[in-house]
């Protein structure tokens, strides 16, 4: 099977189409090989060189790529879903209903969301944990810890900002709470939280406001960052991978 | 990993990728089932192939689509998926009970349900596609379907005026205002009621042995039977005043307290001596007292009973006023006195007409009262007070507060108190989440809630203030409808908009009859405009119906009109100038548009007219079957023997046109006569101008009316 399949892919990488794609042919030389991922915008972020190790599943057990992952789910799950929400009160509510109860596969597409959301949560913070464990914050990666911690913070922010979007009583107190507590900040924690709900109690300028944060702000954000801490991982020179791992 | 060890792949690698691959598709697989076997395709089949099994196939599939279907109701926020499974709700040939259900079309009803929705009176989740969501309570859905028999409720949550064909509505309304909820609770849209008597100067009224008895005993009971179980106190019909859960320490207080309040000094409550005198040589005095008793009609309002055997029933009386069985043992002469002289002297509002009566008059009627309507056995279980403490008074003052007596019974040292029970303005829409059932086994649901309360609040809340009521179950049923129907303010401009606002009723006269309407009270027994009490006629359109002098006449010595009814307005002794200006006004200001008695020239009634009105009062039409003339004919209508008198020409063609257009309700059948009919029959009836025995219409045999020829 290995056999064929190596075949199929030689000589698709022979037709036209590949070629006007990838620019460059099937390198044979390690030098050609790195320039043809680094001439490539598709490729250009990934590492020019991986280490065999550092697939093994051990050395990070992928929860960076699962939280990329996730994230790609959700952005999809999430598009579908915008299709049948307007942030817009009681309408927001009824939304829900109707995708419980009308909309063909509404009520998977809403639960992979909301799941997907979650497990991002959860993977994220087992990603930092390991990568701290690991000592990955260490040099040359220091700079590549912080853009994570912001990635870390705008994961937790969109965790928020989706959390009111279903307009239900859990959404509603959840909101309500989270936002008193900005306001014992002193001095401008009222200020602040009028800011944040565009009002001073949770109401349809709220649910606009996080709607907004929700599909437009900060999963761009997200993907800048994404796209900044991938590249970085490259820049930095691959993923750490500790001495055990070397000798393993 | 270079391209050339691709097939090296771990055993366990694939393994997972392969499970987690079947794992996804699984997940999509069953998502998709779950779809295609929804609950609602279920009811679309099965509607399919009930509707294959009925003659009328063609019909009932015509509008048949596979889809989910909808109310949908924007400025209502109404989308209503109910149609969804009941898909026969608006085809008639569904009606009859053996449908099954979801199938069964709607009974007929003041709304369509395509311009109205459901949820918007059954109340459920009207988005819902499934039976559980659709109709119960939910973790997402606290608002479930009303049950059937509370229904009415949803009537009253746009209809704030009383609606007919809604009289479980309509009751409860009636005891929310006669039980003066609103002296205690907030409520939207709240009836005129009545408060308690005013007790600032009860001390003179009654002692205090009497109100111990009266706050810690229960009250005369009337069985379903009608038997009534006495214990000297007032009832009326049903209990006013609720119990209160006092205690022997309570009721002492508040006992001291009332007997204190003496604001006011008795005016008149002195018998001239010398009337005295003369009656104490007089043997008859009380059985006197008796005959002008009744003679005055006060069972008209007030309730009696009457023993017979062993078993005592009550007789006449209205919600109005008290009972008086044993009254004599109740109040103090001097008070009795005083009240028979200007019950408003005491009470200002009080609704009692006060009779001009003679010194020898009042002398009779409270000596009977004191004597025979009275029972020496009834104060007995009362424990000696003693005169009331300075610490008792203080005591009871403090709790006529505490108890919230103060929000309903008006003193002089206190006022009413605000939001003394919680607000009820929206107690019809308060979720089971909203509500505390304390310990209570009861079910966690409103109706539940709202029932438990009126019954025993204390099994609901030990520490509740709110008394007991002594309702039966169809009243605690009517009761939870009107506060079902308490739904808050309406919840868009929409909505808002569809509230019908109750139509204000009061009638307040001009001119000199505004002096005789107070004076007199008409409007205990009378209606005006829809404003005032229904014991005796609706007054409204008098003026279309009786001719000036005849009314002048009536009120100045009434008599029964209907042989059937054992009321009859009461003797005033009214001046004959007091009659005169009330029956100028009547006559004038009381009159149905449309109806004017001077539209009607009496010249065309001639007597062979008449006598063709003869043949269809007593052949075609058989009105005798009701109505008297002469001696002869049924009780169920008025005598007629003075029709020509007592109707005017005018009101006898628009009663006999459409007679529930005058009186709404009325048993009088409506014939469709044609014009020449009805000025046939009129022409007969005002040829009976018998003013015989006025005492004893209706009963006299004698007064045989002869044909007059032209009616005038």
């Amino acid at each position: 099977m290995g056999a064929s399949f190596h075949s199929a892919l030689q000589s698709l990488r022979a037709t036209r189409g590949w070629k006007s794609i990838f620019r460059h042919n099937s390198a044979v030389t390690n030098r050609a090989r790195s320039l043809a991922v680094r001439g490539n915008l598709l490729l250009h972020w990934l590492p020019v060189k991986v280490k065999d190790r550092s697939l093994r599943v051990r050395t990070t057990y992928y929860l960076g790529s699962m939280s990329l992952m996730l994230f790609v789910i959700l952005v999809v799950s999430g598009v579908l879903l915008m299709f049948y929400y307007h942030p817009t009160t009681p309408q927001a509510y009824n939304d829900m209903k109707d995708l419980r109860f009308v909309v063909t596969n509404g009520v998977l597409m809403r639960n992979l969301h909301r799941v997907a959301a979650q497990l991002m949560v959860l993977l994220v913070f087992c990603h930092m944990f390991h990568v701290f464990y690991r000592g990955g914050y260490k040099p040359p990666h220091e700079f590549n810890w912080v853009v994570g911690i912001v990635l870390l913070l705008l994961t937790l922010a969109l965790s928020y900002t989706g959390y009111l979007l279903p307009w239900d009583q859990l959404a509603f107190w959840a909101i309500t709470v989270g936002t008193n507590i900005i306001s014992s900040v002193p001095l401008i924690g009222n200020k602040v939280r009028f800011v944040v709900l565009g009002g001073h109690v949770v109401g349809e300028s709220t649910v606009l406001r996080f709607y907004v944060l929700h599909v437009i702000i900060l999963p761009l954000l997200a993907f800048l960052f994404i796209a900044l801490h991938i590249w970085r991982v490259q820049k930095d020179g691959g993923l750490t991978v500790a001495s055990k791992d070397d000798e393993g | 990993m270079p391209v050339e060890e691709m097939d090296k792949l771990s055993y366990k690698l694939r393994l997972a990728l392969a499970v987690s691959t079947i794992a996804c598709a699984l997940v999509l697989l069953i998502s998709l089932f779950n779809d295609f076997r929804a609950e609602w395709k279920h009811y679309k089949d099965s509607f399919v192939k009930y509707a294959q099994i009925r003659p009328d196939t063609k019909k009932l599939l015509s509008d048949y689509s596979p889809s989910v279907d909808q109310v949908w109701l924007p400025e209502m926020n109404v989308t209503d998926r109910c149609t969804t499974c009941h898909q026969g709700i608006t085809k008639p040939s569904l009606a009859d009970a053996s449908v099954p259900q979801p199938f069964c079309a709607h009974p007929p009803m003041y709304h369509n349900a395509r311009d109205w929705g459901c949820t918007i009176c059954h109340r459920g989740q009207g988005l819902a596609t499934e039976v559980a969501e659709a109709h119960g309570t939910t973790q997402s859905w606290e608002s479930p379907i009303l049950p059937a028999r509370f229904l009415q409720a949803s009537c009253g949550s746009c209809h704030q005026d009383d609606l007919k064909e809604a009289p479980q509505l309509t009751r409860g309304r009636e005891l929310l205002s006669s039980l003066n909820c609103q002296a205690c609770h907030e409520i939207n849209n709240p009836a005129a009621s009545e408060l308690g008597p005013d007790l600032s100067s009860v001390g003179y009224k009654v002692s205090r042995a009497w109100i111990y008895k009266w706050l810690s005993e229960p009250r005369t009971v009337v069985d379903q039977q009608g038997n009534v179980t006495l214990n000297g106190y007032e009832t009326w019909g049903q209990m006013r005043m609720p119990g209160f859960r006092l205690t022997e320490q309570e009721v002492r207080a508040l006992s001291a307290f009332l007997s204190l309040q003496k604001a006011k000094p008795l005016e008149m409550s002195k018998i001239d001596p010398s009337v005295v005198a003369r009656f104490s040589k007089n043997g008859d005095l009380l059985a006197r007292g008796e005959a002008r008793f009744r003679q005055m009609m006060c069972t008209t309002c007030h309730y009696l009973a009457v023993g017979r055997a062993d078993e005592s029933k009550m007789t006449g009386g209205n919600t109005a006023a008290p009972e008086l069985t044993k009254v004599g043992s109740k109040v103090r002469e001097e008070w009795l006195v005083a009240w028979l002289r200007n019950p408003q002297g005491y009470l200002p509002d009080s609704t009692m007409p006060r009779y001009d009566w003679s010194d020898e008059q009042l002398f009779e009627v409270s000596q009977y009262m004191l004597n025979r309507l009275a029972d020496s056995h009834l104060l007995e279980n009362v424990p000696p007070l003693g005169e009331a403490t300075e610490e008792e008074a203080k005591a009871g003052r403090r709790l006529f507060r505490e108890k919230g007596c103060a929000n309903c019974h008006t003193l002089t040292a206190t006022s009413a108190q605000r939001d003394f029970g919680p607000d009820l303005t929206a107690e019809g829409v308060k979720t089971a989440s909203e509500l505390d059932f304390g310990n209570a086994r009861i079910d966690h649901n409103l109706v539940a809630f709202i029932q438990s309360k009126m019954q025993n609040p204390a099994l609901v809340n030990q520490a509740s203030r709110m008394p007991l009521y002594d309702l039966n179950q169809a009243d605690v049923d009517a009761v939870t409808t009107a506060l079902l129907s308490q739904t808050g303010p309406a919840p868009s401009a929409a909505m808002q908009h569809l509230v019908v606002p109750r139509r204000e009723s009061s009638f307040e006269p001009v001119g000199p009859f505004a002096r005789i309407y107070q004076r007199y009270k008409c409007y205990a027994c009378h209606l005006f405009n829809r404003y005032g009490a229904t014991i005796g006629p609706d007054l409204s359109y008098e003026g279309s119906r009786a001719p000036e002098k005849w009314i002048a006449g009536f009120l100045k010595n009434p008599r029964p009109i209907r042989s059937a009814s054992n009321l009859r307005m009461p003797q005033f002794n009214m001046p004959v100038k007091d009659a005169e200006i009330a029956a100028d006004f009547l006559a004038t200001a009381m009159q149905k548009p449309g109806v004017d008695p001077e539209s009607v020239d009496s010249r065309q009634f001639t007597s062979a007219l008449a006598s063709t009105g003869k043949q269809l009062y007593e052949v075609k039409n058989q009105c005798q079957s009701c109505h008297t003339i002469g001696g002869m004919g049924g009780n169920v209508g008025p005598n007629l023997d003075s029709s020509g008198t007592w109707l005017t020409p005018a009101w006898i063609e628009a009663w006999l046109r459409n007679p529930q257009d005058l009186q709404p309700g009325t048993i009088e059948p409506r014939r469709n006569l044609s014009d020449e009919e009805i000025r046939a029959l009129t022409a007969y009836l005002i040829t009976f101008r018998h003013e015989a025995n006025l005492r004893t219409a209706g009963i006299h045999a004698d007064g045989v009316a002869t044909l007059q020829g032209g009616g005038q």
